[in-house]
C-alpha cells in the first residue's frame, strides 16, 4: 500500500468490486479472486462475458481463478516488476499511451519511460520466462481495451521488491490513461473482512490513526482528539525518541526477542499479546515458536485457542475468550472502502466476552481509563465518533454511525451498478459511504481521483502530497500540481493547486477539529488536499522508478549480478534485516525449487477459525503441497505420499504431494491455513482439551524463507526456496 | 419444533425439492438448514441418517417468533451481506442476502458457514491458563488481574517497548481504533497487525 500513496496518495483500492462491471480489460496478477474473493468473481465475470472483455491472469500458478482467464500468462515468482514495466515500454514505444492524460495529470513520465526502456521484450522474457511475443501481444490487448482494471493481491505484495510492484501497476495504469475513470483503477483486493478498516485505523507500528504518522504534530493532533495533554503522553514513553521511532512489526517482532538479527531497541520484548492474530501466519515460523517459549508472558485473545496456544511449550500462556464478531457490533471497511455496520447477531456464547468488554477490563486494570474513555460513552457508537473526529485525512468524520447503520439497514436501494442510491433514505449517496466522505450530507467518493464529478458529489483530483515541484537526476525541474484544465466541476481554480491550509490559522484540513477548513474547500469545489499530479518517479524510495531485483534466494544465479537486491537495513522497524549479506547466489544448488504459498477457498488466514467449522474441515482437511507431475516422477513422489519439505532456514514439514501441472517443474506451492502439527509432530495434545480444531496439518510458514520488503517490511512469502524429499 | 420440522419428520409426504447434502456448493440452501438444526441442537452428529428430502414449504417458513439481523460475513473483504434468523437470542439459521449491492446473494462456503462462527464445538469456553503443561480453567477475574498485573511488572522492570501488541484485522473498525490507542496509551509503538503481512 506505501508504493500506491506515494503515487497519488491515498493506498486502497481505487474503485470498487462492482465498478469491475465496466471494465473493458481485467489484469490480475499475483490474484487468485476464485478462491480469495469468490463472490467478487460475479462482477468480474460480468466484464468479461457482457463486455466481451479480456481477462489476463498473471501467476506463477494456474489457479481456479486462471481457469477462467482469457489470457494465462505463467511468471517466474519474483518478476513482477520486470514484466510490468516491460509492458509499460512495450506500450509507450508504439504510442499507445495516453498523451493528454500523461501531459495533464501525471508527473515524471520521461524519467520514468528511461528506466522502463531497459525492459525490452526479450529481456522480460530472460527475466520472467514469458516469452517476449507474449508481453507484445498482452501489452497490445492493454492498449485496445480501455478503460481496463488492474487487480492485484499479496502475490504481488509479499516480494522483497513488493513495493515496487505495487507501483509498477500504478504506473501501468497511469501510462494507459485507466485512471480515475470507471473500469479502470487499481483495484487491491484486500484479504480479511476488515483489513482496509483496521488498516486506516493503523493498527500499525508506523503510524497512528488514520496515517497521521507518528512525528509530533501526529501525536500532538491525536492527543487533541482524545482531549489528554501530549505532555502527559510523552511521559508514557521511555524517552521521546521512542515516541517517534517505528516500532516492530507483525513480521519480525519475535527479532526482538530471539534476536537473531540485531535489535535497536533499548530492552528485548518479553511479552507479547495476539489479540485476533495467527501466528502460523508468520514466514519462517519454527522461530517465531522459538520466541513463544523465550517469553516471559503471551496472551491470547481470540474465539479459539488459534495455534499460538498448542505452539506455547511453557506456563507463560494465557487464553481470553473474545466472542466471535457476530456477537458484537461495530463498523466494517470492505476492500471498496465501503463501511458497513456489522449488526450483532447473538449474545456472547459459553463464557467468552466481546472485545469492547475486555478492552475495558484491561484499561481500567492499567490505570488510565479515565483519560482513555474521556469521550467515550456509549460504546461503540462514540468510538466511531471519535474515530470520524480524527481521521480527517481519508475523510472517515462524515461516516457518523447513523449514517452507516442506515446504508445498512437499506441496502436494497442501492444500484448495482453505480452503487448509488435510487430513491429511499440514502438518495443520492454511494453505498457504504466509500472514503474519503468528508462531510457529514457527502455521499462517499465511490471512485478514487475522479474529476469528472464535483467533489461535492464524490469527485476528486490526485492529491497533492509531494511538494509542488521536484527537480529530477537529469537536472529536469517539473510543476508537480495539475495542469490548466484539469479539475472537478465548480471548482474554483481551473487548474492544479495546493493542500488547503491556514482557513483556520496554524491548521491545514488535516489539523483543523473543526472541520471548517474542508467544508471551506468544498463549498469552492475543490478537494480539501489540493489538485496535484500523480507521480512515476517517487524520490522517497531507494528505487525512484520500479527496476528488478532478483529475490534474496534467487534461483537465477547469473541473473544476481546484474540485479543485486538492496544493501542491508541496519534499522528497519527496530531489527538488522539483511538484502544483499542475505543474497546467496549458491543457495539454489541445495534449495533448487521455487517456494510460493496462498490462499484455498475452504480456509481462511491462519485457518483457526475456518478449521474449526465441520463442513470446511471436511471439505479440505489435509495440507498439502502442490508439486508438478515431471518433477513427482523424477524424484519417484505420487500423488498422496507424504514428502518433506525443507528451506534454507531449517525449517521443515511433512505434507502430502498433490501432483499437478498447476505449478510449473521449478515450483512447489503450500496453501498457509494449517496448524497444529509442527515439523512433523501433532500438537494436537497441546490444544485445551474438546477445542482442537478438526483439521490440523504443517503450517506452511515454518518452511517459508527470509526476506522482507525495502519499505513496509512485507514478508517475502512469494519467492522463497526449498528442497523437497520423499518421506 | 423447527429442528423436527426440519430434520425429523418423516419421509412420507415429502414433495422432493432438493436433498440434504454436505457439499455447499451443490445445496447452499440445504447446507445452510443443517448448519441450523445444527445449531439449536450442538453435539448432534451429521451421519447420514441426518439427511433426507425436505419440502419447499419447510425451507421458506421462519422460525416461529423469530427475527431476522442483518450482518457481514467475517471472511474476506469483499464484505457479503448474511441475513441471519434468530430466535429467542439464538441463531438458527442464515439465508443468503439476495438483495446486497455488493454479494447480491453470493456466498463461498465459508461465508455460507458463518453461523459456525457462534455454534462451532470447538469454540473456547472459558478463560485459561497452563499450570504445570496443563491448561487450567480460570475466572475472567482471575485472569484479568494475572495478565494485567503481568504485563504492567514487565512495563515497570523493562520498559514499555517490552510488550509487543498484535492486534487484528478481523475486528471492528471501532475496535482496532481502541487497539492502536491502547498501544499509545501503553507508551509503545510497537503494535502491529496482518495488515503488514
Amino acid at each position: 500500500m506505501a508504493g500506491v500513496a506515494n503515487t497519488w496518495g491515498y493506498g486502497a483500492m481505487t474503485n470498487s468490486m462492482n465498478d469491475i462491471r465496466h471494465s473493458k480489460c481485467i489484469f490480475m496478477l499475483g490474484s487468485n479472486a476464485a478462491e480469495a474473493h469468490p463472490v467478487a468473481m460475479q462482477h468480474i465475470l460480468y466484464a468479461k462475458e457482457v463486455n466481451n472483455a479480456p481477462l489476463i491472469v498473471v501467476d506463477p500458478r494456474f489457479t481456479k481463478l486462471a481457469a477462467k482467464a482469457t489470457d494465462y500468462v505463467r511468471i517466474r515468482p519474483g518478476t513482477d516488476t520486470a514484466f510490468v514495466m516491460g509492458l509499460v515500454n512495450e506500450i509507450v514505444t508504439n504510442g499507445w499511451h495516453d498523451k493528454d492524460f500523461i501531459q495533464k495529470r501525471v508527473a515524471g513520465f520521461p524519467e520514468m519511460c528511461e528506466k522502463a526502456s531497459h525492459y525490452t521484450p526479450e529481456v522480460v522474457e530472460d527475466i520472467t520466462g514469458i516469452p517476449a511475443s507474449e508481453v507484445k501481444r498482452i501489452a497490445r490487448i492493454l492498449a485496445t481495451h480501455r478503460p481496463g482494471t488492474v487487480i492485484w493481491c499479496m502475490g504481488a505484495t509479499q516480494h522483497s521488491i513488493g513495493s515496487s510492484n505495487t507501483r509498477a501497476l500504478c504506473i501501468l495504469q497511469l501510462v494507459l490513461g485507466n485512471m480515475g475513470v470507471s473500469g479502470g483503477g487499481t483495484n487491491i483486493f484486500r484479504g480479511h473482512d476488515n483489513v482496509q478498516g483496521a488498516t486506516d485505523m493503523c493498527v500499525l507500528s508506523h503510524s497512528l490513526p488514520a496515517y497521521y504518522g507518528i512525528k509530533d504534530g501526529s501525536w500532538k493532533h491525536w492527543c487533541r482528539v482524545w482531549d489528554v495533554d501530549y505532555e502527559w503522553m510523552k511521559s508514557r514513553f521511555h524517552s521521546k525518541e521512542y515516541m517517534n521511532k517505528k516500532g516492530f512489526t507483525l513480521a519480525r517482532w519475535y527479532q526482538g526477542v530471539i534476536q537473531e538479527d540485531k535489535i535497536n531497541q533499548y530492552t528485548p520484548i518479553k511479552a507479547v499479546v495476539f489479540w485476533g492474530c495467527a501466528s502460523n501466519s508468520q514466514s519462517q515460523y519454527h522461530k517465531l515458536k522459538k520466541a513463544l517459549d523465550l517469553l516471559d508472558l503471551v496472551v491470547i485473545i481470540d474465539p479459539f485457542p488459534t495455534m499460538t496456544a498448542a505452539a506455547c511449550a511453557k506456563d507463560n500462556v494465557y487464553l481470553l475468550p473474545s466472542s466471535s464478531q457476530y456477537e458484537t457490533e461495530g463498523s466494517v471497511t470492505s476492500s471498496s472502502r465501503q463501511i458497513q455496520w456489522r449488526f450483532k447477531v447473538v449474545d456472547p456464547v459459553h463464557d467468552s466476552k466481546d472485545d469492547y468488554w475486555i478492552m475495558n477490563e484491561m484499561v481500567k486494570r492499567f490505570g488510565f481509563h479515565d483519560k482513555f474513555y474521556k469521550n467515550i460513552k456509549k460504546i461503540p457508537d462514540d468510538i466511531t465518533r471519535e474515530l470520524c473526529k480524527g481521521s480527517l485525512t481519508i475523510g472517515y468524520n462524515g461516516a457518523l454511525p447513523e449514517r452507516i447503520k442506515k446504508h445498512t439497514l437499506n441496502w436494497e436501494t442501492f444500484d448495482v451498478d453505480t452503487l448509488k442510491a435510487r430513491g429511499g433514505p440514502c438518495d443520492g449517496e454511494y453505498y457504504g459511504l466509500p472514503w474519503p466522505c468528508w462531510t457529514e450530507t457527502h455521499p462517499g467518493t465511490p471512485i478514487l481521483y475522479d474529476i469528472s464529478k464535483p467533489v461535492a458529489k464524490g469527485g476528486l483530483p490526485f492529491r497533492a502530497r509531494f511538494g509542488t515541484e521536484h527537480t529530477y537526476w537529469n537536472g529536469r525541474k517539473e510543476n508537480l500540481l495539475a495542469a490548466e484544465g484539469v479539475y472537478n466541476p465548480g471548482s474554483e481554480v481551473k487548474g492544479g493547486y495546493p493542500e488547503f491550509k491556514n482557513i483556520v490559522p496554524g491548521t491545514n484540513w488535516k489539523t483543523d477539529l473543526s472541520q471548517k477548513t474542508i467544508k471551506e474547500a468544498i463549498k469552492r469545489g475543490m478537494a480539501p488536499f489540493g489538485n496535484a499530479r500523480a507521480r512515476c518517479v517517487c524520490w522517497n524510495f531507494p528505487d525512484q522508478v520500479p527496476v528488478h531485483r532478483e529475490p534474496l534466494h534467487s534461483p537465477r544465479p547469473d541473473l544476481v549480478a546484474k540485479y543485486p537486491t538492496y544493501p542491508d537495513k541496519k534499522d528497519q522497524y527496530r531489527v538488522y534485516t539483511r538484502f544483499k549479506s542475505e543474497q546467496r547466489p549458491e543457495l539454489v544448488k541445495k534449495f533448487p525449487y521455487v517456494l510460493i504459498t496462498g490462499r484455498m477457498v475452504e480456509h481462511m488466514g491462519g485457518g483457526a477459525e475456518t478449521r474449526s467449522n465441520k463442513y470446511l474441515a471436511e471439505l479440505k482437511p489435509h495440507m498439502y503441497a502442490e508439486i508438478n507431475v515431471r518433477l513427482a516422477n523424477n524424484l519417484g513422489i505420487r500423488n498422496g505420499d507424504m514428502i518433506w519439505i525443507e528451506s534454507p532456514e531449517q525449517g521443515r514439514i511433512k505434507v502430502m504431494a498433490k501432483v499437478t501441472d498447476r505449478v510449473d517443474e521449478k515450483t512447489i506451492f503450500l496453501p498457509f491455513h494449517f496448524g497444529g502439527m509442527f515439523m512433523g509432530k501433532s500438537l494436537e495434545a497441546n490444544y485445551p482439551k474438546g477445542t482442537e480444531p478438526y483439521a490440523i496439518g504443517e503450517p506452511a510458514n515454518i518452511v517459508t524463507n527470509y526476506g522482507y520488503d525495502i519499505i513496509t517490511q512485507i514478508q517475502g512469502t512469494k519467492e522463497g526456496l526449498c528442497q523437497v524429499s520423499k518421506a | 419444533m423447527a429442528f423436527k420440522r426440519a430434520v425429523n419428520e418423516k419421509r412420507s409426504k415429502a414433495k422432493v425439492t432438493r436433498k440434504f447434502t454436505l457439499n455447499p456448493k451443490v445445496a447452499r440452501r440445504s447446507f445452510l438448514k443443517i448448519a441450523a438444526a445444527s445449531a439449536a441442537f450442538a453435539g448432534l452428529s451429521l451421519g447420514p441418517k441426518v439427511v433426507r428430502r425436505l419440502e419447499a414449504d419447510e425451507k421458506k417458513a421462519p422460525y416461529p417468533g423469530s427475527k431476522i439481523v442483518r450482518t457481514v460475513c467475517t471472511h474476506c473483504a469483499v464484505g457479503c451481506g448474511i441475513k441471519a434468523e434468530v430466535q429467542n437470542g439464538v441463531w438458527v439459521r442464515q439465508e443468503v442476502a439476495s438483495d446486497h449491492p455488493v454479494s447480491r446473494g453470493g456466498h463461498c462456503c465459508k461465508g455460507a458457514g458463518a453461523i459456525d462462527m457462534v455454534t462451532s464445538e470447538k469454540r473456547l469456553k472459558s478463560p485459561m491458563k497452563r499450570v504445570n503443561g496443563k491448561w487450567q480453567k480460570i475466572s475472567w477475574g482471575e485472569a484479568l488481574d494475572e495478565v494485567c498485573k503481568r504485563l504492567l511488572e514487565i512495563r515497570e522492570k523493562h520498559g514499555p517497548d517490552a510488550v509487543h501488541w498484535n492486534g487484528s484485522a478481523k475486528v471492528s473498525n471501532e475496535m482496532a481504533y481502541l487497539q492502536r490507542k491502547l498501544a499509545a496509551f501503553w507508551g509503545t509503538n510497537n503494535i502491529d497487525h496482518q495488515a503488514r503481512i
